[in-house]
């Protein structure tokens, strides 16, 4: 019986201390690791459909030389070598979202940091980035014209006075986009959301100037209810 | 037999400490990163209050200075310090209903200084309105001022939490003691912003480029029927398969034009097609088809080709095309309105081409109604070899000619547009053709993607 209590009495000490430590890391980690796969805040630092390039170019060459990609090698990142990309993630174990992060540039033995430095530096190629990433958390499984519109509230924010006066500011304001609040922003957007989001940079506004939308089977906010309807676009309510 | 009825309870009880540990730490680093970011709120929240005080004495000065050097140091420090609240508090967790009046009202504050700074170099005086509007400005300055200080107090007095960092977290803080930052704004807005009144200058933020009407839609309103069959004109469709319209609110002028939306199916393939019609003059805003383009076939060239006879046939004759750029196997290209020659910046229809077939699936004319019309142009009163005399020696210049552009306040400028490069760099110089005053520079950022054209 003593031999008994002491084994136990050893096991939970030792399962205490590791369970303290693998708490402590798990914590430290949480940010980064909360199910989503996370991706690089900057968008330079990674390959996605639509980017173009020389990183892109020598891509391309080592997806075509090991027989992923059969198209041109063009500096271009189109449907094909979207497909090759993704094709290549699997067969090596990655992460398949067609994405060439930093992960995936390694086993394709390209760095994603050279070829940056390079670029003369003003480009607008982040907000792209970060406005997709703000469409797909916001506005996954609506139409076209709904992403675009929700990219566009986003743009007219920034215009506004009542409003912060830069994409990065409207996207993060506490409280102001709830795909931003819970991390659904966090996710990787896909090429509808991208194109959205490069569309509303040129000038399309399916919303008519609006800088507030809602969904009227969620929406609990009395203050929200009060704004004027300019028009129904998929789920939301689009408004000033 | 003892030994093996001892097992479950054990492994229960290290099961459950276990758990108790884990959910010990979870709680330790809950409330690690909480005061984290509370800690990061109260910096953002006093340093925000020391920008407004700032901003406050600033503007008292301003008004009794009678130095025209010592105004634009004051109005360059309102300016930034503003702009700096502005900031900050749009980084605070306060309810967008009870900030929008206030970071408006910041955000105002800033640009309106930087307007009369303006005026100041170029060697204007300020006027008694001017003045006036400072000391409004003064006046709606100290109540922020009070307010936030009375906020401050409150959190000093008592063991609050200053924010809600989180929805449904009522129960931790007393209901009482929560949101006083929010509650604060939420009094300021309603008991003094209410009656802030429209901030008329030059100035992105000012209330008449807001609130501008657009100009170039015409007289007439179309009802439903009659704007359905303008989107089908426009596109060329005869027999659509399925013709939507999105539902709308009463028009009571909140957007920018009002407008009826539609979403046309051509037929049994093929994306549908959207495109917004005014109300008023019944022209078409926008048109989006937002087919995925697959392939290239056709060349930049033929491209423009085609954007430019859709153009034509639509009866937006005086259109050049001066800018593209590619994306998504599509091409977009920037027209600009030209009257008697002379390219009106302001006047912008985007096409959209798809690079596979050829078909026109993008255009938006939003910033073309919204500010064209008839312009009595001012005859330039300075030669063009005057103000090339103006522009910085060593600029290469490579094309001259005239041009209206939109000052700060969107009011037209004709000036003289010297395109040309400068160690290496390409840049546009605006040279204004009344008085010679360089208006703005461009830098023209080349990408594999982008092309100028003019």
């Amino acid at each position: 019986m003593r031999k008994f209590t002491i084994i136990i009495s050893i096991l939970l000490i030792l399962l205490i201390s590791i369970s303290i430590f693998s708490g402590r890391s798990n914590n430290l980690n949480e940010a980064t690791s909360s199910g989503y796969s996370k991706i690089s805040a900057r968008a330079p630092r990674v390959i996605y459909w639509g980017s173009s390039g020389d990183t892109v170019r020598e891509a391309q060459r080592r997806l075509k030389d090991w027989g992923y990609y059969e198209g041109s090698v063009d500096g271009i990142y189109g449907p094909q070598m979207y497909r090759a990309t993704r094709q290549f993630q699997r067969k090596h174990g990655l992460t398949v979202d067609g994405i060439i992060g930093p992960a995936t540039a390694n086993s394709l033995g390209i760095s994603l940091g050279v070829s940056q430095a390079q670029t003369t530096g003003v480009t607008r190629d982040d907000n792209v980035y970060l406005l997709a990433r703000a469409v797909h958390g916001e506005a996954r499984g609506e139409p076209y014209v709904g992403k675009v519109a929700i990219a566009a509230v986003v743009l007219n924010r920034v215009e506004n006075p009542s409003f912060p006066n830069s994409i990065a500011g409207v996207i993060y304001q506490p409280l102001a986009f709830t795909a931003v609040a819970d991390g659904q922003m966090n996710l990787s957007p896909d090429n509808e959301s991208l194109r959205a989001a490069r569309d509303a940079l040129n000038g399309w506004d399916p919303t008519y100037g609006c800088l507030y939308y809602w969904n009227p089977a969620t929406a609990t906010s009395k203050w929200i209810w009060s704004r004027e309807k300019v028009i129904e676009i998929g789920k939301h309510w689009f408004g000033n | 037999m003892r030994y093996k009825k001892a097992i479950i309870p054990t492994i229960l009880a290290i099961a459950i400490l276990a758990t108790g540990v884990w959910g010990y730490n979870q709680y330790r680093m809950r409330n690690y990163y909480e005061d984290q970011l509370i800690n990061q709120y109260q910096r953002i929240f006093y340093d925000m209050k020391d920008n407004v005080e700032t901003v406050q004495t600033s503007l008292s000065k301003s008004l009794v200075s009678a130095s025209e050097e010592s105004d634009i140091l004051l109005l360059s420090q309102i300016y930034q310090q503003a702009y700096f609240a502005h900031d900050k508090l749009s980084q605070l967790p306060i309810g967008h209903e009870n900030l929008a009046k206030t970071e408006k009202f910041l955000n105002q504050v800033a640009d309106y200084s930087y307007s009369l700074i303006g005026r100041y170099i170029k060697g204007d005086k300020l006027d008694d309105k001017e003045r006036q509007t400072l000391f409004r400005l003064q006046d709606y300055t100290e109540q922020l001022t009070a307010e936030l200080q009375e906020a401050h107090d409150e959190i000093l007095t008592g063991d609050l939490t200053m924010f809600k960092i989180r929805e449904g977290e009522k129960d931790k803080i007393g209901e009482a003691n929560e949101d006083i930052l929010d509650a604060q704004m939420q009094k300021y807005e309603e008991e003094q912003m209410t009656e802030y009144p429209e901030l008329i200058y030059d100035g992105p933020f000012s209330d008449q480029v807001l609130n501008v009407e657009p100009k170039g839609l015409g007289e007439d309103t179309v009802n439903e029927k009659e704007a359905r069959k303008i989107a089908l004109d426009f596109l060329g469709i005869k027999n659509p398969k399925d013709v939507n319209m999105f539902n709308k609110g009463e028009s009571t002028g909140s957007s920018n034009i009002d407008a009826y939306t539609f979403s046309i199916t051509p037929d049994n393939e093929g994306e549908s097609i959207i495109i917004g019609v005014s109300i008023q003059g019944g022209k078409v805003v926008w048109m989006e088809n937002s087919k995925e383009v697959e392939d290239k076939n056709i060349s930049e060239k033929e491209a423009l080709k085609i954007a430019k006879e859709f153009l034509d046939e639509n009866g937006y004759t005086s259109m050049q095309a001066n800018y593209s750029t590619k994306y998504d196997n599509s091409i977009l290209f920037n027209f600009v309105y030209e009257q008697d020659g002379i390219p009106m910046y302001t006047d912008l229809i985007k096409v959209k081409v798809s690079l596979d077939d050829g078909e026109i699936i993008g255009i938006d004319a939003a910033n073309f109604l919204k500010s064209n019309h008839e312009r009595d142009l001012p005859k330039p009163k300075i030669t063009e070899e005057e103000a090339r005399d103006n522009v910085r020696i060593g600029f290469d210049i490579e094309n001259v000619r005239l041009a209206v552009i939109p000052d700060r306040g969107n009011n037209d400028l004709l000036c003289y547009e010297f395109s040309g490069t400068y160690k290496g760099s390409d840049f546009i110089v605006y040279i204004n053709a009344l008085d010679g005053r360089q208006e703005d520079i461009l830098q023209i950022i080349q990408d594999e993607n982008g092309t100028l054209m003019m």
